[in-house]
This record gives C-alpha cells, structure tokens and sequence, in this order.
C-alpha cells in the first residue's frame, strides 16, 4: 500500500519543521529519506505515524486517510516504526518486549495468557533471526545498544505491519552489525515489506535503497533511484553547502 | 515460560495469607487486636486496589483516598436515603463510583508524571470541599452515620465478621491482579509503564487501557471504602477526603514493591500496624506524621522498588552468583537447553 503525503506542514512556533510537503513512498520498495539535520525528516516521521499532529496536509496509506490519527491507529493501519534515540521497553524481558507488539483484540482476548505458547514461539522466532534469541529472558535494560536496536525492530516485526519506518537504524551501530541490519532489512524487503528509511550513513542509504527522497527544510528536493540522487546538483548543494 | 519458583512462589503466598486471614480472629487476645488486624485489612485492600494503576501502569495517584471515600459515602447515602439494604448498597456504590471514574480518569490520565499525581491530590480536595459543604445531603462536618449491617451483633463478632469480609475481597482483589498481570491486556499496561509512546507505536490503545484499569481500580477501592463505612458506621469528610490517606496507600505500595501482587499487601501490613503504634505511642502529637514522613524517605533512598523485589534480588544473587551475568551463558548453550526444554515439554 502507498504511504502517501499531501501538502504536509508543521510548525513548531516560529520553526517550520515540514512546509508543505507532497512524497509518496511505493510498496515493495526500501525506500530512503535522507536530508542535512534539522531538514524535518523525523518529524514528518513523527506526523506520519500520528505521534505529533500536523497543522495542515493530508496522510494517507493505501488511500485510506490517517491524518491526526493517533499512533495506535496508525500502526493498525499496517505502518510500524522504531525511534531515533532506539526505545525499548526496559524493566521487561526481551521476549516481553516482543510480546507486548501483540493485539489482544476484544475484552475476552485480552484477559488471555500474554505468554501463550504460539505468541512465545513466534515472539522467540523474531528474536532467533535477529539472532539475540540467548537474551529471551534478560532484561531489555541489561541489554547493550546494538542488542536494543535489534530487539526494538524485533518487537515492530512482532506487530506484522505492512511499511516499516526505521529512524535511523545504523545510528551507533558497528560496522558488522550496520552490514547486518542492512542484510535483514533487503531479506525482509524481499517477503514483501516496504521500507521507509531516515538515515545519515550514505553507504547504507546508497547499497540497501531502491528509492531515495531528499529533504531540505521541511520539503522533498529530489527523489529518484540512488544513482540519480548522487549525481544530483540540488541534493550535493543541500548536504555540503556548494 | 517463568521459571518454577516465580510460578510457585505467588501460590505459595496466597496459601499463607489465606491461612493467616482465615486463623487470626481466633489468635486475636482482645477485640481491639481484632479491629486493628480489620484497619490493616483495609489497608491491604486499598494498597492493592491502587497498584491496579500504580504497578501496571506506572501512574502514581495520591488521590485513591477520595475513591475510597466516594465508596463510603455512596454506601452510607444509598442506605439512609434510598433504603437499600446494606450490602447491596455496597455493591451499587461500587459500580457508582466506578461510573463515575469514567470522566474523573478521562480528565486525569491525559497527563502524565507530576501532573497526573496533582491532578488526583485536587480530586482530594475538590471533594473534601464538595461533602463538606453539601451537608443537606452528606450531613457536611457533622459526618454522616451509617446504620450497621447487622443491628444486635456484639462488637467482637462484628469485627470478626468484618475481617473475613475484607479478606474475601483482598482475595478478589489479588486474584483479578494476577489475572491480569498474565493477560495480553496486562502486558499492554506494563508496556505502558515503561514507555507509553512507545506502547502507542506498537498498536496499544494506551488511552483506553488506562481508562480501563483506572475505573476497575476505583471500583475495589470503593469497594474498601464502603466495607470501611459499614464497620465504622461514621464518616466524616476530612478523614474521607484526605490526602494523608492517598499517600499512606501509596508509601505501602512502594514499600512492598508495586511490580509485585503481594507487596502491597506487605507494605499495608507494615505501615498499617507501624501507623497503629505511632498512634497509641504518640497520637497526642503530630509525632506519627514525622515518623510515617520517616518512613517514606527511607523506603525511597534505600529500596525504591520495594521490599519484595530488593529481597528477591539479594536472594537471586546470593543464590546465583556464577550465573551472575547474562553474557556468562552462550546463545549455544542456551538455544541447546530451550529445545531440550520444547522436547521434553512435548513428549
């Protein structure tokens, strides 16, 4: 489904993050949106998922309006997405973390065992192919950075969402970890689900992307496929300055 | 799956508190024991009430008290005016007061941290306000009696009824925490807890889960407080709608440990009869409000989790110290153990 925005803007007292920004991400693809810092990208995350309302535009995904949504709504909707600064749920388990993607549906559903064995298991699925599957039952808290990130997308992935938004997922990260992330990231592109990336580190955004979007000062500047992008006189004036 | 003694521990413990509920009024000496061993069964019950919000949530609310006491008075008016009889009036301020958390929470919970904890202390005193001064209706500082339940019964037996009473209810109360600290719609609150954007994100209505506990947390709270207003058989406003009581159930929850189904139990147990000797040593005096003020700042600086949980790690640590670290355990080894676990548990 599309992730569509129409004329988004959103401004925080005089700073306006995102002016007026039309961009549409296509499904199947890992699509990227890189821009200089302070350009809006998280924020127009942020009015995407539904954490911070925009004061005008249109959201849509798959043509269905999720403007000014809240977040849960959003993720219902089928788009999951992790943060910058990565969050995790820190005095629960990782497979709690895992677990609590899971929707408990009505009331009855609800009151239901959060450790049925069929969630365990597939909770424990994730975690094995992200390869943190010995930390099950550790504390998310106890776990280091990398190991959070990975447990943060576990737990988005847990939740089945169409799109995922990842907030710059190699922030941090080693180089060995940054090759796997990359890795995951085109496997799981591969069994159908769409990407939209924020990201500073151009290698990744270069070899992992199949469409990049450029923002500068709250609106898209370039979009095309990367080789385009790299050869494009606006995107090298916004980044470096020439 | 939880190891066995986090699965046997729980039951363990609520063997022990229903054999010491169901043996005290017969150890008790004198009937002052008696109604004591009831105050800190409402203690219990109202510490546990709380951590419905306090624990799963996260939510500190100071404002309890004026749940409790909203039950009390229902139950008493629903008695004296609407002539229901006593224990059917209980039930019916139950679900009043938890009706009446419906808008309460839907304003409170819109914020969070400090806020939300002044927020439910102005509950407090809207409403000491409110039944003090309505006293056409709530019989205003004058109080308000309650007739009692059972008219002839001599005063030992009432307590002793009593105290079972509030036992059944701590029980229920227990068992519906339990229940929901397994449940999917537990680890949403508890999800909540430690981050609630984050809990948005992953598809938790938190709005509507907060809500939820919130109105089943003020329907046992009134529960306590109707109980309370049926032994006592006198409410009056500034005990009713008092702070103090908000951050008593709150220093007993803390102290016990509010990640745990029994710390508030323990903390009530604590506190409830360090608040009675205070009171018999030096009642006269503002004196047990210091030591109680004491208390809480102990509790905070050296067990800010609580009793149950400090005294579980030192246990786990004690017991465990070769498997101190998580990294001391190789993803060999334990991917090794869990399928040895699978094929035993499916064989």
């Amino acid at each position: 489904m599309t992730l569509q925005t129409r004329g988004l803007r959103k401004a925080f007292g005089g700073v306006v993050a995102i002016d007026g920004a039309d961009v549409e991400f296509q499904p199947g693809r890992v699509n990227a949106l890189i821009g200089p810092n302070g350009s809006g990208k998280t924020t127009f995350f942020n009015c995407v998922t539904g954490m911070i309302k925009p004061d005008a535009g249109q959201v849509t995904y798959g043509g269905k309006d999720l403007t000014g949504r809240a977040p849960h709504v959003v993720a219902r909707a089928g788009v999951g997405r992790t943060f910058q600064l990565c969050r995790v749920f820190p005095r629960l388990t990782a497979v709690d973390n895992v677990l609590a993607a899971v929707r408990p549906g009505g009331l009855l559903h609800g009151l239901r065992s959060a450790h049925r064995r069929d969630e365990r298991e597939r909770a424990l699925g994730w975690l094995t192919r992200l390869g943190i599957e010995h930390l099950a039952d550790a504390e998310a808290r106890n776990m280091s950075w990398g190991q959070q990130k990975l447990l943060e997308l576990a737990g988005v992935l847990m939740a089945e969402p169409d799109t995922i938004l990842l907030d710059e997922p190699a922030g941090g990260v080693n180089p060995a970890l940054l090759d796997r992330i990359g890795t995951l990231v085109r496997e799981l592109n591969a069994e159908g689900r769409t990407f939209v990336i924020v990201e500073h580190n151009m290698d990744l955004v270069m070899s992992i992307s199949d469409h990049i979007v450029v923002f500068d000062r709250g609106r898209p500047i370039a979009a095309g496929p990367p080789a385009e992008i790299r050869a494009d006189e606006r995107v090298l004036g916004a980044y470096l300055g020439v | 799956m939880p190891s066995a003694s986090s699965r046997y521990l729980p039951l363990g413990a609520g063997v022990l508190l229903i054999a010491a509920i169901l043996v005290f009024p017969s150890l008790a000496p004198n009937p002052y024991v008696l109604s004591s061993g009831v105050i800190v069964l409402n203690w219990a019950v109202l510490a546990t009430s709380w951590n419905f919000v306090g624990g799963f949530t996260g939510y500190i609310s100071l404002g309890h008290g004026a749940l409790a006491g909203l039950g009390g008075y229902a139950t008493g008016l629903l008695i004296t005016k609407a002539d229901l009889p006593s224990f059917v009036a209980l039930v019916a301020a139950a679900l009043l007061v938890a009706a009446l958390a419906v808008p309460i929470g839907f304003a409170a919970l819109r914020v969070r941290g400090a806020s939300f904890v002044i927020v439910s202390i102005a509950l407090v005193l809207i409403l000491l306000l409110v039944f003090q001064s309505w006293s056409s209706v709530t019989g205003g500082s004058r109080g308000l009696v309650v007739p009692r339940p059972f008219p002839g019964m001599l005063r030992p037996e009432h307590h002793r009824v009593f105290f079972f009473l509030y036992g059944g209810l701590l029980l229920l109360a227990l068992a519906t925490w339990w229940l929901l600290d397994r449940s999917r719609f537990g680890m949403g609150l508890k999800a909540i807890r430690e981050d609630e954007d984050k809990a948005e994100s992953l598809g938790t209505p938190t709005f509507a889960y907060k809500l939820t506990v919130f109105v089943v947390s003020a329907a046992f709270t009134a529960l306590a407080g109707g109980l309370y207003a049926l032994w006592f058989g006198d409410l009056d406003p500034v005990f009713q709608f008092s702070v103090l009581t908000g951050s008593y159930i709150v220093l007993m929850a803390l102290l016990g440990g509010v990640r745990n189904l029994f710390g508030p139990v323990l903390g009530a147990i604590v506190v409830g009869l360090a608040l009675e000797y205070f009171k018999v040593e030096f009642g006269s005096t503002p004196l047990h409000l210091v030591t109680t003020g004491l208390l809480l700042g102990l509790v905070v600086m050296f067990m800010p989790d609580g009793v149950i949980p400090s005294l579980a790690a030192l246990v786990q640590r004690l017991r465990n110290r070769e498997q101190s670290s998580i990294r001391e355990v190789t993803a060999a080894d334990l991917a090794e153990q869990r399928r040895r676990e699978r094929e035993a548990a499916n064989s």
